[in-house]
Parts: C-alpha cells; structure tokens; sequence
C-alpha cells in the first residue's frame, strides 16, 4: 500500500513514548495492592439432567401406581354400568299401559270411574 | 491457576507481571499520556479481577486482559472528549506531547500522533495495533470484537487520512 509507505519511510515505527524510571518493576506490585479479597462465589443449587429425568420417572411412576391402587368412587363399575343401559332401555308392558291409557275415551273413563 | 479459587491470586499475578507492560503500551499509544496510561492499565486488572468468574479459560489471558484495556482506554478518551466540549481551547495534541517530559519524539513525530488523534476511535485503535504493534487482523479482531474485514476497511482508511493530513503539510 503506497500510503503506508509513505507513512513509515517518513517516520518508521520507534515508540516515542517513555515512562517514570523503574515504573514496570514497581507495576505489578501496585496493582496487587489494590485489588480486593475476593469472596467465594455463591454455589449454585443445580441438578445434572440426568437427574432430572430419574426424578420425572419416579413421579410417573408414583402417579401410575396411586391411580391403580386407589379406589375411585368416581368410576363406574362394569356391573353398574350394565344395570344403568338394562334401566335405560324401554319396558313393553310400561309402553302398552300407557298406550291404553292414552287412547281412553271419556265413556271408558266415567266405567273405570264408576267401578270404585 | 486464574481458575482455581486456591491460586487464583498467585495466578493474577503472575499474569500482570507477564502481560502488565505489553497493556500498558497498547493503552499509552491510544491515550498518548502516562497518567492516563497508568489509570488504564491499574482500572483493567482490577475489572479483570472482580470479573475473573467471567473468563472461562476459552480466550487467551492476553487477548481477554487486551479487550478490557482497550475498552477501558476508548471509554477515557470519550470522557476526555466531553471534557474538552465544556472546557476552554486546549493546546494541539503535538505541542502537549513535546511538552510532555514522557515523550521522546521528534517534531515530526508528535505531528503523526496529532494526526492519529484527530481519527474515530476504532480507526485511532486500529492503526495504533496495527503500525505500531504490528498485530495481525485476527488478533485485533478478537480484541475488539470486530470483524477483520470491517478492521482491513478501517486501516486502510486511517493510513490514507493520515497521508492526506501530511500531504497537505508538504
């Protein structure tokens, strides 16, 4: 590059700069005095992943077994579920009373009346 | 050693007295006085001290002690500029320099600093690490986190304001 050149052909590269007499022996001394102690870093409560994926199994585990063992009212038994679909499906003899009561004329009714 | 908390204050020193007088020039050349150089420097271990949980051990010592100086150094010229903004005119930086009973130089060569500090700052401090200390464009990148293609740009740059400003002289 032609202009850096130009640079150091007029000045080189010397350092112009100095320092105090016996300034580097003293530097180091003189940053060690005032540096501070310092305190032990705070240790961090941590857990490894391994360690969070055994904790995760148990606590499945744990779950699975509670919601084995556990009676739950909430849960239907087998049998009771059979007895609620045998209540829930339509009587004939219930369906032919009603009919024969709905088809009732009022001559019918003043008999059954008349009857007690 | 700078990681072990058993050694770490034997370790520190070790490294200020490996790598004290090195920061030092790299901070003189960009803050051109010795008491400012000296604040520098004394400011940079102790960051780097309090900061030592920080390093990792991932960087060189060096290279991680470097970024902090350097920073440290660009943050007093800042100061120093808004200082100057509120304060009367301040002599040119080559006439302080000449009167300067640390500085060495010719004539000549306190104009070339003048003419250094009249660049930005990266400019300044990427041609300060590059004529003067001669570091390659990986270090300086490194140093101050830029890439070496932006720090190629900006030297080349900087060599070109500094000829035009001794040009125009001639």
């Amino acid at each position: 590059m032609e202009e850096e050149k130009y640079i150091s052909d007029k000045f080189g590269r010397r350092n112009p700069f100095t320092v105090p007499e016996g300034y580097f022996e003293q530097l180091t001394a003189q940053v060690m005095n005032q540096l501070p102690e310092r305190r032990p870093k705070a240790r961090r409560v941590w857990m490894r992943p391994v360690w969070w994926a055994a904790a995760a199994v148990c606590a499945l585990f744990v779950s699975t077994a509670a919601w084995l063992v556990i009676p739950n009212e909430s849960k239907p038994s087998q049998g009771q579920v059979a007895e609620v679909i045998q209540q829930s499906q339509p009587d004939d003899a219930y369906f032919d009373a009603a009919a024969d009561y709905v088809m009732l004329d009022n001559q019918e009714i003043y008999a059954c009346l008349s009857d007690y | 050693m700078l990681l072990n908390p058993e050694t770490q204050r034997q370790g520190f020193e070790a490294a200020v007295r490996q790598y004290g007088e090195q920061l030092y020039w790299q901070v003189r050349k960009i803050v051109l006085t010795h008491d400012d150089a000296d604040d520098v420097v004394q400011n940079t271990f102790l960051k780097a001290w309090n900061a030592l949980d920080n390093f990792g051990g991932d960087s060189k010592v060096l290279t991680w002690l470097s970024r902090i100086a350097i920073n440290e150094a660009l943050d007093l010229l800042r100061k120093n500029k808004r200082r100057l903004t509120v304060s009367d005119e301040e002599p040119s930086v080559a006439s302080s320099l000449l009167a300067d009973p640390y500085f060495d130089g010719t004539e000549t060569e306190a104009l070339l600093q003048e003419a250094i500090a009249q660049l930005p700052d990266v400019q300044r401090t990427v041609f300060q690490l590059r004529y003067f200390e001669e570091l390659k464009y990986s270090d300086i990148s490194q140093r101050l986190g830029t890439s070496e293609g932006a720090l190629k740009a900006s030297y080349h740059i900087a060599v070109k304001k500094i000829s035009e400003f001794f040009k125009l002289r001639d």
